[in-house]
């Protein structure tokens, strides 16, 4: 049975926000720990040399796999991947944040900038 | 005896840290960072701390979520930069007085705070994207760290006031050391953010300035809000505005801005705020407010 933890009542009203809880983590330990793993300089040698090897090795189902194939940033997400760990993975394939939040929001990167305060801030 | 001589809230966004190390600093995109922060930098330079405590979170990096504590007190002599997926970032590794981290963990936890400890991990951009803005570190840091992280990712996460009251038991402990340390507190995160989901992108200026003013005057007021409410007035991210709540617990009951600087470029509103304790000078505080409010875009 899931309980609600009061300290996130009414959090299921904002759209566009995926709260990342035991739950959530526990059902997506291993997917997680994939992404954990490109701290290390030996998991991103290995991806870069065959991708879908590595995420053999890691034991992703392949749902997990098509999200990563098809660099479906928002379907991670969605899925329930933190995005602390998603973001080592970005650095590994040389992308910047400021673009995985574009493709977050569905804009391309010079459409996101352009509704920033500071647009050509790098 | 050790003591508090002031404290210091900062953003620990990672693009800082990239820009540092690719030396943006007169960058037209980032002058307004890094020059918001040497006000800071002059002022430790200048009262010389021994140690800085800082409330932080690990980015799922030493720690991760088969086995992620609430409160963890980092002990050691040496923390090594992290590698956070690009390598590791041209920095000498933190300096800690394993004494003083030792002294501050055995008086959290009878103090009823049952600390996690960890010993000689790496430390991530938590601390290492704002350090090198508020310390020198050629050919080295001048002082050593305290690192204790706090959880603001995996929920639940420990309450707005659970964090206020860590930081008055860390004040217990730093006051009961016998040896004569000067120590500044230093809390990380915020202000608005999301970098999530398709709210990526969220910010309000307004409920910026309105929490750095009940977090200075009446800190009481934010210990009563839920995780949810910072998610929905300042982006699901802005949550680790928790930590800032351990570094006012620490502080004095009244403190006084010295420095503010709040610069919204693209997702997060980056701040960097110096403190000091008691009432301070208020023209000169309010002078301080309205400067950087005018700033802020």
């Amino acid at each position: 049975m899931k309980t609600q933890n009061p300290q996130l009542a009414g959090i299921e009203a904002l759209e566009g926000t995926y709260v990342f809880d035991l739950r959530t983590s526990n059902r997506t330990l291993a997917f997680n720990r994939f992404f954990w793993e490109m701290i290390n300089l030996p998991a991103r040698e290995a991806f870069w040399k065959d991708e879908e090897a590595a995420m053999t090795a890691a034991g992703l189902s392949d749902e997990e796999k098509q999200l990563v194939r098809n660099r479906d940033w928002l379907g991670i997400v969605q899925y329930g991947v933190n995005f602390f760990v998603l973001e080592k993975w970005a650095r590994v394939l040389k992308t910047t944040n400021l673009e995985v939040y574009a493709r977050m929001r569905g804009e391309s990167f010079e459409e996101f900038m352009a509704t920033r305060q500071v647009p050509d801030a790098r | 005896m050790a003591g508090i001589i002031g404290g210091i809230c900062t953003s620990h966004v990672p693009t800082i840290g990239v820009a540092y190390d690719k030396g943006r600093q007169n960058d037209p995109a980032w002058a307004p960072l890094f020059d918001g922060y040497k006000p800071v930098a002059a002022w430790l330079a200048e009262k010389k701390p021994d140690v800085l405590v800082f409330f932080y979170n690990d980015h799922a990096t030493t720690l991760f979520f088969d086995m992620y504590p609430t409160f963890t007190l980092g002990v050691g002599k040496s923390f090594i930069i992290a590698d956070e997926g690009a390598g590791y970032r041209p920095l000498p590794p933190i300096k800690g007085d394993v004494d003083f981290q030792a002294h501050i963990g055995q008086s959290l936890v009878n103090d009823e705070f049952d600390m996690t400890f960890s010993q000689d991990k790496p430390i991530d951009h938590g601390i290492a994207s704002p350090l090198p803005l508020l310390w020198p570190h050629d050919p080295d840091w001048p002082g050593t760290v305290v690192p204790i992280a706090i959880n603001v990712l995996q929920y639940p996460l420990p309450t707005a006031r659970r964090c206020y009251r860590l930081g008055q038991a860390v004040r217990r402990a730093i006051e009961s050391y016998p040896e004569d340390l000067k120590v500044v507190i230093v809390g990380t995160g915020g202000l608005s953010h999301q970098i999530h989901g398709e709210r990526t992108g969220f910010n309000d200026t307004a409920w910026d300035m309105e929490f750095l003013a009940l977090f200075r005057d009446d800190p009481e007021a934010i210990t009563r809000l839920t995780h949810a409410d910072f998610v929905r007035r300042g982006g699901a991210e802005s949550v680790e505005q928790i930590m800032w709540m351990a570094m006012r617990g620490a502080m004095s009951e009244q403190i006084h801005e010295i420095h503010r600087n709040y610069y919204l470029a693209t997702t997060t509103a980056m701040t960097v705020v110096l403190y000091e304790e008691g009432p301070g000078d208020a023209p000169v505080r309010e002078a301080v407010s309205a400067a950087a409010a005018s700033a802020a875009p």
